[in-house]
């Protein structure tokens, strides 16, 4: 679908709608194309309240939604090497059950290969944003 | 155990993130501050350590013995240890909080859990001049983006911060898009002292004291894509005029922010803190608005604004006068 961003609402509860069961959501596009502002509407329409700031320097936030589950937010922009993920302990995010909302999933290609992912591509079209689903 | 020591000497941890560091301090003074790339620098000639727990596994007992090495002091001198509780990449964390809680359990020594943003704060107590309170402090990093009312060493209020990026965030994403390496921070600031502001980007509109800096990304993104669409070499051409203009808007909308703040809570002691305060446009817009404004300006020497122990350890100082101290079931939090 493409989306402006007053209808960024709309673009999420797609998102939401369409995502089945899957718990890794992988945010592919290039920087500045909207992914952050987009989880940040999905985050909220999950029931999360609180602030959602970019992970990009702390590379995972945690957040509650109002029944008390966590979502985790990933942001690998800033992974040298795999090994830091592995590193991080990343299958106890992934593992949990939880939802894991992953920005800059191609930096760890290595890991996601094994596991079932929700591919959401995001990319500019004219001063709107196309959002596809695989 | 609290018998009156003649000097308190604190050993402290800080690994919330990618450094792993220790300071020890006697009396609030600090002997010794260390961190691991620094160390690994020393040792090895410029390795960068990787982000990861196991960094901080490795280098957590180096650290603290090099730590303890340059100040002079023993374990048995030591009158408590002070840890980073949150928040922060919880692996990281856990490696500092684990390792602290053993050695005050084994000394016998009361532990001191201190949150990493309240130390990056109280750092303006490690040199003179220290500020009276109340003051404002906009800590600027690549992680945080906040403007915090301290009314005592321990009233703490966070009253703007940012929904979006971080400051640092802005300027290393900013750098990314002009195909500079990572982090581009500091090369934005370097490039930008031979440029002058020349391009216009749109201020965030954000209400209140909070920061956004996404937008203000997004806009330098359509700004590039348009102007190479025509000049293939815009960038290379005019890299000194573009880094100046994206520092300048970043910096107004930090320094909007700031004097409103001041404004409103009639507080003129100002401090600066976090690593992107080693920016020299942001330096000079605090120094020239406190001139301006009559404010009394603090910006603390680069090695304590960085995240570092000495930090850690000053906030853990004025913990153990108050006697503030953790239970042995402590746990550190990623979010704090």
């Amino acid at each position: 679908m493409i989306y402006n961003l007053a209808e960024l609402p709309l673009a999420a509860n797609y998102l939401i709608e369409n995502a089945k069961s899957h718990k890794l959501w992988c945010f592919h596009g290039e920087m500045g194309v909207g992914k952050t502002t987009l989880i940040k509407e999905l985050l909220l329409q999950l029931g999360v309240q609180d602030l959602v700031s970019s992970p990009s320097f702390s590379i995972v936030n945690e957040y509650k939604t109002q029944d008390g589950k966590s979502i985790y937010h990933f942001d690998f922009y800033r992974i040298k090497s795999v090994e830091e993920v592995y590193d991080l302990g990343f299958e106890m995010y992934f593992d949990s059950g939880n939802l894991c909302l992953i920005e800059w999933p191609e930096k760890i290609d290595e890991i996601l290969e094994n596991e079932t992912c929700l591919t959401i591509t995001l990319s500019l079209s004219q001063e709107k944003r196309q959002l596809t689903i695989a | 155990m609290l018998s009156q020591p003649s000097h308190i000497n604190i050993l402290a941890i800080e690994s919330s993130c990618d450094d792993t560091a220790a300071a020890v301090l006697q009396n609030g003074n600090v002997l010794s501050n260390v961190v691991s790339s620094q160390l690994i620098h020393e040792l090895y000639g410029g390795v960068v350590p990787e982000l990861a727990s196991r960094a901080h596994q490795q280098s957590i007992v180096p650290v603290v013995e090099l730590a303890l090495k340059k100040s002079g002091l023993n374990l048995n001198q030591l009158q408590a240890i002070a840890f980073t509780k949150g928040p922060g990449l919880i692996g990281s964390l856990m490696v500092g909080s684990s390792f602290a809680k053993s050695l005050a359990y084994a000394l016998n020594i009361p532990l001191i859990g201190v949150h990493h943003m309240e130390a990056h704060v109280l750092a303006h107590f490690i040199p003179e001049p220290k500020p009276s309170f109340p003051f404002l402090c906009l800590t600027v990093s690549g992680g945080h983006t906040q403007i915090v009312r301290m009314d005592d060493y321990f009233s703490f209020e966070i009253i703007g911060k940012t929904i979006d990026d971080a400051a640092g965030e802005a300027f290393d994403k900013s750098a990314k898009l002009l195909g500079l390496p990572y982090p581009g921070g500091p090369l934005i600031d370097k490039y930008a002292q031979a440029g002058k502001v020349s391009f216009k980007f749109s201020q965030p509109q954000i209400p209140d004291l909070d920061f956004s800096f996404s937008g203000l990304k997004t806009n330098i993104l359509y700004f590039l894509q348009k102007e190479v669409k025509q000049n293939e070499n815009f960038v290379s051409e005019n890299l000194p005029d573009i880094c100046a203009s994206i520092q300048d808007a970043i910096i107004k909308h930090l320094m909007k922010k700031l004097i409103i703040a001041s404004d409103q809570t009639g507080i003129k002691n100002i401090a600066l803190a976090g690593g992107v305060s080693a920016n020299s446009g942001l330096r000079n817009a605090i120094l020239q608005t406190g001139i301006e404004k009559q404010w009394q300006t603090f910006i603390p020497p680069f090695e304590f604004c960085t995240d570092n122990a000495a930090m850690v350890g000053i906030t853990a100082h004025y913990k153990f006068l108050a006697q503030q101290f953790e239970p042995a079931d402590t746990a550190p939090l990623a979010r704090f």
